[in-house]
This record gives structure tokens, sequence and C-alpha cells, in this order.
């Protein structure tokens, strides 16, 4: 099984995706950057004082970790599980593709070990994914913004319900405990990808399959007409990630949609493996 | 065979997490609020929007449903009463007909809207006492005041019953602004409570867009009344279709809400809106 992952880690450092990833996630964070700047000259300067009379958005609220913090959230939700579902969607169905899978599995190596070490490797790229963004945004907000408390107002971001602030120290460590719930918010959508990986043999087909689920289930959760149906949706759970970055952490739904998450995570593990097992790879 | 065994009994774990962690089941927060002592004395406030939802023809309030309206004020006795969305100062004096002369009230001026609020303020035994109604012109829209005392112990009370534009949320954060900027100069001394149908939303719950300057607006325009206030009716839930919590009852940081409940059979006709009740301690 170590060997096993080593292998699969040598891999994946050795694919380009791998750096495609990083460097996609650092263009966005340039993006993020410029959309933030121009947003928030906007708002301070003198005619957004003529128009509207009070306002929360001042100096002090455009700081770097509420740069990080805008930029996470718009991030996570269409970018971040773009790169985590290509990776693991072409994890199986990849090998299969080149037609490397079979002499994986004549290799003395149990079939479990293989999709548990590819799936490793995923939830590291993963981590790691998150690690870096969030690190990203923290560096660039405090370079180009500057750093200050987080002031979260009710409304634009639907974080919280009345006006609340994080100091500065502690919203750093907020960040540090977001990059675990992300990674792990973000590994339903892996498992899945690696359970389409495992049923079909073309990666593309695998990659857009988890895409459509996840993307249909995401639009379709915040549609009105299907609010009875949004919370059986893994979508819905995934949200539990941003718990972490409100002034009080609800702990009890934090646990309770960790757990939920961490049972699509696991079932979807399980499933992967016993038909992985069953299957005929003939080519 | 042992790493299978792992992942299932890691899946078992987690579903049972899933299951039995969460928040403890209490029940609406509402019913809470509801259950509490309700021998004490306490300021009973209610703010509703008795028009019709959109797709009416007429989506002011309809005279016909004026003795129903007037059945539930009674039936609940509140000390005062912000509607919104009557027609004008004819359908106030029909309301205050059929509230059996109980209730002083006033409309505020129409202006170029086609639709007033009004607030009723209970009479009480003993006292003559007349409320002092006022007209608040905020942004281009026009609320409607009433100081008086409740107690003679008490400050006097200052109720504002406001109605928020349904379809600009910039013209929204320009109206409270302006309502802000009146509870700031003509109130001094005085305990202010705005009962207001707001037309926006603020929910955690209700994620449809990822950021829109409307939702920003909104966002202002809340953060910008809690300064000053604090919204008594929180944890009240729902006021109108929609599962949209749109009506609010701000007061004093001081004051707290002993109940807070939203009245959910109360609606008549096509009405969009139910009445929010509120009792407060100061």
């Amino acid at each position: 099984m170590i060997t096993q992952l080593r292998f699969e880690l040598r891999k994946l450092i050795r694919s380009k995706g791998f750096y495609l990833s990083f460097a996609a996630l650092a263009a966005f964070v340039l993006l993020m950057l410029w959309g933030f700047y121009s947003y928030a000259q906007q708002k301070t300067s003198g005619l957004a004082g003529e128009q509207f009379k009070y306002t929360y958005e001042s100096k002090s609220y455009f700081n770097g970790l509420t740069f990080a913090l805008y930029s996470l959230i718009f991030a996570f939700s269409l970018v971040i599980p773009i790169f985590v579902v290509m990776n693991a969607g072409s994890q199986i169905a990849g090998e299969q593709r080149s037609g490397t899978l079979r002499m994986m599995c004549i290799r003395p190596v149990s079939r479990v070990a293989i999709v548990l070490s590819k799936f490793l490797v995923v939830a590291i790229h993963t981590y790691l994914l998150m690690a870096f963004f969030i690190a990203l945004n923290l560096l660039v907000g405090l370079l180009f913004i500057g750093w200050g408390s987080l002031e979260l107002y009710p409304g634009p971001l639907n974080l919280v319900d009345q006006p609340g602030t994080i100091l500065r120290d502690e919203a750093v460590w907020r960040f540090f405990y977001a990059s675990f719930s992300g990674a792990w918010a973000l590994l339903v959508v892996a498992a899945v990808a690696n359970l389409f990986s495992v049923l079909f043999e073309n990666p593309v087909t695998a990659v857009a399959a988890t895409l459509a689920v996840y993307l249909t289930l995401y639009i379709v959760g915040r549609i009105e007409f299907f609010i009875t149906l949004s919370p059986y949706f893994f979508t819905t759970n995934m949200d539990f990630w941003r718990d972490v970055l409100k002034p009080e952490i609800p702990w009890a739904s934090f646990n309770q949609q960790a757990a939920t998450c961490g049972a699509y995570i696991f079932g979807l593990l399980l499933l992967s493996i016993v038909i992985f097992e069953r299957k005929d790879i003939t080519n | 065979m042992w790493w299978k065994l792992l992942v299932g009994g890691l899946f078992v774990l987690m579903l049972t997490g899933a299951f039995c962690l969460g928040p403890a089941r209490g029940g609406d927060p509402s019913d809470e609020l509801g259950r509490q002592d309700q021998t004490a004395r306490r300021f009973r406030l209610m703010s509703w929007n008795i028009g019709y939802g959109n797709l009416e023809s007429e989506t002011r309030t309809h005279s016909e449903d004026l003795p129903a309206v007037a059945e539930l004020i009674i039936s609940n006795d509140p000390d005062a009463v912000a509607i919104q969305e009557l027609t004008g100062e004819d359908q106030l004096k029909i309301l205050l007909a059929l509230l059996k002369d109980r209730y002083h009230g006033a409309a505020a001026s129409i202006g170029s809207s086609d639709r007033v609020t009004a607030v009723l303020v209970k009479k009480q035994p003993g006292k003559t006492a007349m409320p002092r109604f006022e007209n608040i012109r905020a942004a281009d829209k026009f609320a409607s005041a009433a100081t008086f005392r409740w107690t003679s112990q008490a400050p006097e009370i200052v109720l504002i019953s406001a109605h928020a534009d349904a379809f600009s949320a910039s013209r929204r954060r320009t109206f409270i602004a302006e309502l802000i900027d009146w509870t700031r100069h003509g109130t001094k001394g005085k305990t202010t409570l705005i009962a207001a149908d707001l037309n926006f939303e603020v929910s955690t719950q209700k994620q449809s867009h990822l950021f829109t300057d409307n939702a920003k607006h909104d966002s202002e325009s809340y953060a910008t009344l809690l300064n000053d206030f604090s919204d008594l009716a929180r944890g009240a839930g729902a006021t109108a279709v929609n599962a949209r919590r749109i009506d609010y009852i701000f007061g004093p940081s001081t004051a707290s809400a002993a109940r807070a409940e939203v009245l959910r059979d109360a609606a008549i006709g096509r009405m969009d809106h139910w009445p929010l009740l509120v009792e407060i301690d100061f």
C-alpha cells in the first residue's frame, strides 16, 4: 500500500495537470485582486459617499483578510472543484484509457490498495490546492491591501445573520481551519469523480459526468423551487466548510455536516472499491 | 480485506455521526419566545402589511378584508399596530371604526406612491392624551409615526410604520438611511420602534447568488439599522410567502422581545404577509 502510494504520488508530481491547477488558481487570485481593488476604489471614492449616506465599506473594511474571504468563497464553489474533479476523475479511468491499469492489476498489489492509494493522492492534492489558495490569498492580501480585522455583515456572502468581527490573529487561524474543512468538503466531489472513474473507461466522461452532477445539484439547490429538496443534496452539506469563518462557529451543525460529508466520502469510496474489485479489465 | 473493513467502518462511523450529531432540536425559536411567562405587562406591538401579492390585479389592501383585519387586531389586543399598504385615509377610517373606537390612528401622506402606511395606538382607559402623529419624509416616500406615552413612568415611545421599496435595493437603502437620520434627530430621549415591511432578506439560508449589488445594498441597510437598533423579531421566522423574512420590528438595544411570533394562520384573502407580533420588555 505504501509503495503503491509512493508510485501514485510520483505520478501526480510529474503530471502537468498538477502544476496547471496551481497556476490556474494563482491566475484566479490575480483576477480577484484586480476586481477587489477596483471595487474597493469605487466604493470608497467620493462619488459613492454622495450616493449613500451610511456604509460599512471603508478603508478598514477592505483589507487583506476580507479579500481572502471573498476570493476563497467565490473560488470554492466553482473553480477549485474543477481541478479536484479533473484529478480524481482521471485516476482509474486514465490508467484504463492509457492501457496501464491491466498491468497494475497483475502486479502483487490488491485492487483495494490501488483505489485507496489513488484516492489518498487525490486527498493530498485537494488539501494542497486549498492550502495553496488560502496562503496565496492571504499573502497577496497582506502585500497589496494590508491587514486588519475581518468584518462580516449579513447579506452578500450569506455567511452571518448579524454583523460581527473576527480579530486579525483569530481570523488567520480561521483560514487555517478552512483549509481542512474546505478540503474535507471537496473530497465529496472527489469521491463522486472516483466512482465515475471506476465506472467509465474514459477519463473525460468521468470528469464531465461528475461536473454535470455537481453543477446541477449546486444550481438546483439554489433555486427556490427546490427548497424542500436542497437539504438532501451533497452540495448543500458541503457548505459546512464556511462555518469556521463565522464569528461564532456553530460546532453542533458543523460536526453533523462534516460527518454527513464523511458518510458520502467513505460510502462512495466503498462502492468504488466493491465495483473495482469485480471489474473485468479487458484492455 | 482489512482496508475494506476500515473504509466500511469509517462509513458507518460517519453515518452515525450524521444522524446523532447536530444542533439540539429545541423547536422553532419563536415558539420558545411565545411560551415564556406572559403575566408581566409588556408592550405588545403588531406589524402587518395587509396588501395582496404581486400577481393580483389590486395589490393594495382590499376593503372587504378590513373586518377580518380588525377582528384579528382585537383578538390579539396589541398596544400599537403598524399597518402597511392601505390605499389611503378612507381605509384607515373604516378600520378605526371596525376597531370599535379602541385605537387612535393616522396614515402617512401618500406622496408619489399609491399606498400608505399607518400607525394605530390603543386608547388607554382613563387617559385622554392623544398620541402625536407625524409624517416622515424619507427619500421619495413617507412613513407614519406616532409619539405616545404607554405608561406614566416610561419614556415616550415613537413608533414608526414604514414600507420600503419592493423593487430597488438602492432605493431601499436611501429610504432607510433617511429614516435613521430622522430617528437620530427627531426622537432624542424617547424609545423608538420601527415596524416595517422592508422588502429585503439577509438570511444565511438563501444563497441564490455569490455576490450582487442588490444583496450588498440590503446588507448595508440592515447594518445601518443595527447600528442604532436591535432586530427584535430575529427568531420569529418567515413573515411572507416563499419563506421570506421581510417584515421587521426594530427597537432600542436595551429592549428585548419576550415573545416574537408570526401569526401564520392569520392571512386573509390573498395577502402575501402574515402579522408579526412582538411583546417587548423595555
